[in-house]
C-alpha cells in the first residue's frame, strides 16, 4: 500500500507526461476524424469568423474608427443625421434608429456573447460531469435528489424558467450565463451522463483503483470525470447553442439589461416599428438576426460532428 | 424423385465493390436441384454461402453486382428480370431461412400478420379465413401450438421463433427453400429436433432445398447432394454418400478428416496449415493452392477445370485425391 | 399497463407539487410582495393593500405561505392579477387556455406528422440533391433564430404573397399579422370569439377522437377493411365538420377569420418543430434499414410502399415519438415566442406581459400551466409509447 501511493507521488511528473503525449496522441487522431466532416468544419468556421470580428473591434476602434462615431452604445456620426440610414462607405452595414454603426454593433456584441458561451458552457460541463458522475457514484439517495432536481429543471422549457427569472432579477451578461449554466446542468444531459458514469463504474480499473486504496474522491476526479469528458464536450456544444438562443430572444422580448447585444438590435428595431420593412430596412433586421442564427448553429454543427466522433455508431454508413 | 430441374445456376459470378476493391465472393458457381432434392452447401465461414443464397433471391445489398452467369428458376432466369418482376418470384418459388432468425420478424406486428402479409401478397384468392386455417397448419407442422399465430415475437423463444420462420417460408407453397445456417444460432438440442422437423417437411412437400451450413455433420444429415465451397468457389459437387466415401478434392478430403464419422466427435481441421483467402486479392490459379499438400506446378497459374468423375461427381482439381 | 399509468401519474402530481414550492420561494426571494403593484393605483388605499396581503397569507412564515399558496391553487384561487386589479388570474389564464392549447396541439401535431413523412422519403431515397437540401433545411429550421423565423414568414405571407394574390386574382385575401380576431367583423357577431373558437376546439378534439377509435378499431376488423375505415374516418370527420362550418353553423365567416389568425402563427411554430422532426426521423429510418426484419420483409416480396411504410416505418417512429419530450418543450419555447410576435394572446405571450410589468401571480400563474401542459403532454407521450410497442404492452 505504502509502496503504491510513494510510486504515485514519485513519478507524478511522468504519469502527467504520459498522459499529455497520449492526449495529444488522441487528439490528433480525433482531430483527422473531424476533419473529415465538412459539417464540422463549417461550424468551426464559422466560430472563429465570429472570434475575428470580437478581435478585431477594438482594434478598429483604436485605429482607423473615431470612438464618438463608431461607439456601439452611443456613438454618433455627425455626418449622418438622418437616421436609421442604409449603408455607406462610413458605415458598412448602415446605422442603427438611435445612429450607432451596425457593423460596430455587430462586432461589439460578438463578444458578449462568447463571454456567455464560454461561462455557460464551462458552467455546464464541470457540474453536469461532477453532478452526473457522484449521482453515478455514489447511487441512493443523493442519485435520487439529483434526479429529482433533473425531473423539476425538464418539466418546463427552460425559456419559460429563464423569462421569470430575469424579470425577478435585472442579470448581467454574467449572472445570466451562470443562470443558464445552472439550468442546463440539471438538464438531460446530467441523465445521458450519469448513464455514461454508471457503465464507467463497472470497468476493471475503477476496481483496481479502489483496491489500491484509492478514496472516493481520487476516484471521481482521477478516473471518473476525465472518461466523461469526451461527452460533456458534446452537450457543452449543445448547451453553447442554448445559452446564445437564450439570450437573444431574452434580450429580443426586452426582458435583460445588457449595454448591447444581437437581441437587444431586433428589440429595438422592433418597438420602433422597422421589423417588418425588409426592403428599406433589411440592415436593421437581417445582420442581428442572422448573427444569432449562424453563432448558434455553428456550435449546433461543431456538436454534431463532435457526436459522430463520440458515438462512432453514427459514423458508418 | 422426378427429373425436372427446379433451379439450375449456371457460371454465376457476383462481386461487392468496396473501398478498398472488389471482393470476389461467388466466382462461376453451377449447380442445378431437382424436385425434392436437397443441396447441401458447406464450407468455412466466408467463402460465399451467404452470398449465393441471396443471389438465388437476388436480395443483395446495393454494393453487389451480379457479374456473369443465370439463374433458371422453373424454366425463367432471374437474372436479368427487374426488381418489381423479381419481387413476384420470392416466397411464392423460392423463399428464404434466415441465419439470424431472432430478428427475422418485426417486433411491432404478431407474427401470424406478418405471416399473413406474404400469402395476401402472393397468393391474393385466399381469403383471410383460409390463410389463417393454412397458418395454424403449419404452426402445428413445425410444432408450434397454432395459438402462437397471434403472438407478438418477443413472446417467442429462439427455438420457438425459427419455427415460427420456418412456417414462414413455408405459406406460399414455394418450390424451394434456401435455409442458411437456420440452427447456428441455437443450443443444441433445440439444434437437433429443427434439423429433423426440416428434414422431415422437405420429405413430406417434396421440396427442394438448399441447405447452407459450414458444419459437415449437418450437412451430411440433410441433404442428398453436397456442394462444397471454397473461398467463392465451388470445387466439388456430388451425392452425399459419394463424397464422404469418395472425396477427390484435397480441400473436401481434408474437411472430412475433420469429421471422422458424423456421429463421433469433431476434430480440428489439422490436416489445413494457413487460412481462407483474402477475397478482396484471392490467389491466381487454383484459389486453394496455397494451402494444399497435392499442389503442382500449373496450380498457382491456371484455374481447375470443372470435370466429370462420373456417377455425378464433378471437381475442379488439378492433382486430385486418388482416386480408389 | 393501468398500474403503470396510474404510478406515472402519482409521481408527476408530485414534481408538479415540488415545482410549485419552488418557484413560489423563488419568486418569494424578490424584495417587497405581489402586492407591490398595488401601489400605483389610486383606487387602493393602503389599508386595503395591507388586507388583500393578508388575504394571500402573505404575513406568514414561508411553509405556511406556502401552504396558502398551494391549498388556494388547487381550489381553484391563483389569486388576483395586480396589473389589471381585481381581475382573478384564473379567469384571465382560462380564456387564454384554450388559445395557446390550439396553437400547440395543431403544430405538434403537423410537424411530427410531416417530420415523419418527410423524414420516411428522405431516408429511403438515400443520397443526391435531395438528402442535401433537406439536410440543410432541417438544420436551418432547427436553428433559426425563431423570431426572425416568425418575421419571415410574416412578411412572405402576410405582405408579399396577400398583394400577389390581390394583384393577380383580385381576391383579397387580407391576412392578418396579428391579434386574435378582426374586431371591426366581431362587433356584429351573434357570438363572441371565445365562443366560437371553444366550438371549432371541440371540434378539433372530436375529429382527433374519431381518427384515433377509427385507427385503434382498425386493428382488430378484417385486413382488407382497414383502409378503408382509415381513411373514411379522416375524410369523412374532416369533411363533415368542413361542411357543417361552412353551410350549417351560420357562423363560418367568423370562425374563417379566426383560421386566418391561426394561419401563420400555426406555421411558424409547425416549421420550428419540423426540422428537428424531419432529421430525426431520417436517421431513425436509415438505421432501421438495416434491421433483418426488412430483409425479411423484401425476401418475402412485399412491395417496397409495404416494406417502407409497414415495417420500416412504423419501427422508425418509436425512438421519434420517445424524442416528443424533448420536442414538445422546444415548441413550447418556440410558442412563448410565436405569440409573442403574433400578439397572440395566449399563455405564453400572458407569461412574457406579465413579467415584464412585474405582475407575478400572473405570472406565476402561467408558469404554472406552462408545466402542467409539459407533464401532460409527456403522459402522452408515455401512453402513446406503450400502445406503439407491443413489447412495452404484452409483457
Ligand atoms: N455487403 C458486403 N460488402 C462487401 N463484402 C461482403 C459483403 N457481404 C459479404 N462480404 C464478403 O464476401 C465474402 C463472402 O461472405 P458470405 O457470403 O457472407 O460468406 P459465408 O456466408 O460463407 O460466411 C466474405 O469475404 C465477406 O467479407
Ligand atoms: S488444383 Fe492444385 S492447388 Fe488446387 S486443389 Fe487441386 S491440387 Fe490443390
Ligand atoms: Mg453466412
Amino acid at each position: 500500500m505504502t509502496n503504491s501511493s510513494s510510486n504515485r507521488s514519485n513519478g507524478g511528473s511522468s504519469v502527467w507526461q504520459a498522459r499529455w503525449a497520449l492526449f495529444r496522441k488522441s487528439a490528433a487522431a480525433n482531430w483527422a476524424l473531424f476533419a473529415e466532416n465538412p459539417v464540422g468544419l463549417i461550424g468551426l468556421g464559422i466560430i472563429l469568423f465570429f472570434l475575428l470580428l470580437v478581435i478585431l473591434h477594438p482594434i478598429l476602434l483604436n485605429t482607423v474608427w473615431d470612438p464618438n462615431v463608431y461607439n456601439p452604445i452611443n456613438g454618433f456620426d455627425p455626418q449622418s443625421p438622418v437616421n436609421p440610414a442604409p449603408p455607406s462607405a462610413r458605415h458598412l452595414l448602415g446605422t442603427a434608429p438611435q445612429g450607432q454603426d451596425i457593423l460596430s454593433q455587430l462586432m461589439f456584441s460578438a463578444r458578449n456573447e462568447f463571454i456567455l458561451a464560454v461561462l455557460a458552457a464551462t458552467v455546464t460541463v464541470t457540474m453536469t460531469t461532477t453532478l452526473g458522475a457522484i449521482a453515478a457514484y455514489y447511487g441512493g439517495v443523493i442519485d435520487n435528489v439529483i434526479m429529482r432536481i433533473v425531473d423539476l429543471v425538464i418539466m418546463v422549457p427552460a425559456l419559460s424558467i429563464l423569462i421569470v427569472v430575469s424579470g425577478l432579477f435585472e442579470l448581467s451578461i454574467v449572472q445570466l450565463a451562470l443562470v443558464i449554466g445552472l439550468i442546463s446542468a440539471f438538464g438531460a444531459s446530467t441523465v445521458v451522463i450519469k448513464s455514461q458514469a454508471l457503465s464507467i463504474k463497472v470497468k476493471p480499473y475503477i476496481e483496481a483503483a479502489r483496491v489500491a486504496g484509492g478514496g472516493d474522491f481520487h476516484i471521481i476526479f482521477r478516473h471518473l470525470l476525465p472518461n466523461l469528458m469526451p461527452i460533456a464536450l458534446l452537450y457543452m456544444m449543445f448547451s453553447v447553442t442554448g445559452a446564445i438562443f437564450s439570450e437573444a430572444v431574452l434580450a429580443f422580448l426586452g426582458l435583460l439589461e445588457v449595454d448591447m447585444s444581437w437581441g437587444i438590435m431586433l428589440n429595438t428595431t422592433r418597438n420602433l416599428g422597422f421589423i417588418l420593412d425588409f426592403s428599406n430596412r433589411w440592415y436593421l433586421i437581417f445582420p442581428a438576426g442572422l448573427s444569432i442564427t449562424l453563432l448558434s448553429s455553428a456550435f449546433y454543427l461543431v456538436g454534431r460532428a463532435l457526436d459522430e466522433i463520440v458515438n462512432p455508431r453514427l459514423r458508418q454508413r | 424423385m422426378s427429373t425436372e430441374n427446379v433451379i439450375e445456376v449456371k457460371n454465376l459470378t457476383m462481386e461487392y465493390s468496396t473501398r478498398k476493391g472488389n471482393v470476389s465472393a461467388v466466382d462461376n458457381v453451377s449447380f442445378s436441384i431437382k424436385r425434392g432434392q436437397a443441396l447441401g452447401l458447406v464450407g468455412e465461414s466466408g467463402c460465399g454461402k451467404t452470398s449465393i443464397a441471396k443471389s438465388l433471391l437476388k436480395l443483395l445489398p446495393d454494393n453487389a453486382m451480379i457479374q456473369q452467369g443465370q439463374i433458371v428458376l422453373n424454366g425463367k432466369d432471374m437474372v436479368p428480370l427487374p426488381e418489381e418482376e423479381m419481387r413476384k418470384h420470392r416466397w411464392s418459388e423460392i423463399s428464404m431461412v434466415f441465419q439470424a432468425a431472432m430478428n427475422a420478424f418485426n417486433p411491432v406486428y404478431t407474427v401470424g400478420d406478418q405471416i399473413i402479409e406474404a400469402i395476401e401478397t402472393h397468393l391474393p384468392d385466399v381469403s383471410e379465413k383460409d390463410a389463417r386455417v393454412k397458418i395454424e397448419n403449419l404452426f402445428r407442422m413445425v410444432g408450434l401450438a397454432p395459438e402462437m399465430v397471434d403472438r407478438y415475437p418477443h413472446e417467442y423463444s429462439g427455438g420457438m421463433r425459427q419455427r415460427a420462420v420456418i412456417a414462414m417460408a413455408l405459406s406460399c407453397d414455394p418450390d424451394i427453400i434456401i435455409a442458411d445456417e437456420p440452427t447456428t444460432a441455437l443450443d443444441v438440442i433445440v439444434q437437433d429436433s429443427i434439423l429433423k422437423e426440416i428434414t422431415t417437411l422437405q420429405d413430406r412437400l417434396n421440396m427442394s432445398m438448399v441447405y447452407i451450413s459450414h458444419d459437415v455433420a449437418v450437412i451430411a444429415e440433410v441433404s442428398d447432394r453436397v456442394g462444397v465451397m471454397y473461398a467463392g468457389r465451388m470445387v466439388e459437387l456430388a451425392d452425399t454418400e459419394e463424397i464422404f466415401i469418395r472425396p477427390i478434392h484435397p480441400y473436401t478430403y481434408a474437411l472430412m478428416q475433420s469429421f471422422p464419422s458424423v456421429t463421433g466427435p469433431k476434430r480440428e481441421l489439422v490436416a489445413l496449415p494457413g487460412e481462407p483467402p483474402d477475397l478482396l486479392h484471392p490467389p491466381k490459379g487454383c484459389r486453394f493452392h496455397p494451402r494444399c499438400p497435392n499442389r503442382i506446378e500449373k496450380c498457382d497459374q491456371e484455374q481447375p477445370e470443372w470435370k466429370d468423375y462420373g456417377d455425378n461427381h464433378f471437381c475442379a482439381c488439378w492433382n486430385p485425391m486418388e482416386i480408389n | 399497463m393501468w398500474s403503470y399509468i396510474g404510478k406515472r401519474i402519482v409521481q408527476m402530481f408530485i414534481t408538479l407539487l415540488l415545482f410549485q414550492i419552488a418557484t413560489y420561494i423563488l419568486i418569494d426571494l424578490q424584495p417587497g410582495d405581489v402586492t407591490d403593484l398595488l401601489i400605483g393605483n389610486p383606487d387602493i388605499t393602503a389599508a386595503e393593500r395591507a388586507r388583500i396581503a393578508a388575504d394571500l397569507g402573505l404575513d406568514g412564515p414561508l411553509p405556511s405561505r406556502i401552504w396558502t399558496y398551494l391549498t388556494n391553487f388547487y381550489t381553484g384561487n391563483l389569486g388576483v392579477s395586480m396589473q389589471q386589479y381585481p381581475r382573478p388570474v384564473s379567469e384571465i389564464l382560462m380564456t387564454r387556455l384554450p388559445r395557446t392549447f390550439t396553437l400547440f396541439m395543431a403544430a405538434t401535431i403537423l410537424s411530427f406528422w410531416l417530420g415523419y413523412i418527410a423524414g420516411k422519403f428522405l431516408a429511403w431515397k438515400r443520397g443526391g440533391a435531395w438528402e442535401y437540401a433537406s439536410t440543410i433545411t432541417g438544420v436551418t429550421l432547427f436553428t433559426i433564430f425563431t423570431p426572425l423565423l416568425a418575421y419571415i414568414l410574416l412578411w412572405l405571407f402576410a405582405r408579399q404573397l396577400d398583394s400577389w394574390i390581390s394583384d393577380t386574382f383580385g381576391i383579397d385575401f387580407d391576412l392578418p399579422i396579428s391579434k386574435f380576431n378582426t374586431p371591426s367583423l366581431w362587433r356584429r357577431a351573434p357570438y363572441d370569439t371565445n365562443t366560437v373558437f371553444s366550438w371549432m376546439n371541440w371540434n378539433f378534439f372530436a375529429i382527433v377522437m374519431i381518427i384515433l377509435i377509427a385507427l385503434i378499431v382498425s386493428n382488430y376488423i378484417p385486413r382488407r377493411y382497414r383502409p378503408a375505415l382509415r381513411i373514411g374516418s379522416v375524410v369523412l370527420s374532416i369533411g363533415g365538420s368542413l361542411i357543417w362550418w361552412a353551410f350549417i353553423s351560420g357562423v363560418g365567416l367568423y370562425a374563417w377569420d379566426i383560421v386566418k389568425h391561426l394561419f401563420l402563427p400555426i406555421l411558424t411554430l409547425t416549421l420550428i418543430s419540423f426540422g428537428g422532426n424531419m432529421l430525426l426521423t431520417r436517421t431513425s429510418m436509415l438505421e432501421t434499414l438495416r434491421e433483418d426484419y426488412i430483409e425479411t420483409a423484401r425476401a418475402k416480396g412485399l412491395p417496397e410502399g409495404v416494406i417502407r411504410n409497414r415495417h420500416a416505418a412504423r419501427n422508425a417512429v418509436l425512438p421519434v415519438w420517445t424524442a416528443l419530450v424533448f420536442s414538445l418543450s422546444n415548441t413550447i419555447s418556440g410558442g412563448i415566442i410565436t405569440e409573442t410576435v403574433f400578439s397572440w394572446p395566449g399563455i405564453g405571450a400572458t407569461l412574457v406581459q406579465s413579467v415584464s410589468v412585474s405582475d407575478f401571480a400572473v405570472a406565476m400563474g402561467a408558469l404554472t400551466l406552462i408545466g402542467i401542459m409539459t407533464l401532460i403532454g409527456h403522459l402522452i407521450v408515455d401512453i402513446g409509447y406503450v400502445f406503439l410497442d407491443p413489447r412495452i404492452r404484452i409483457h
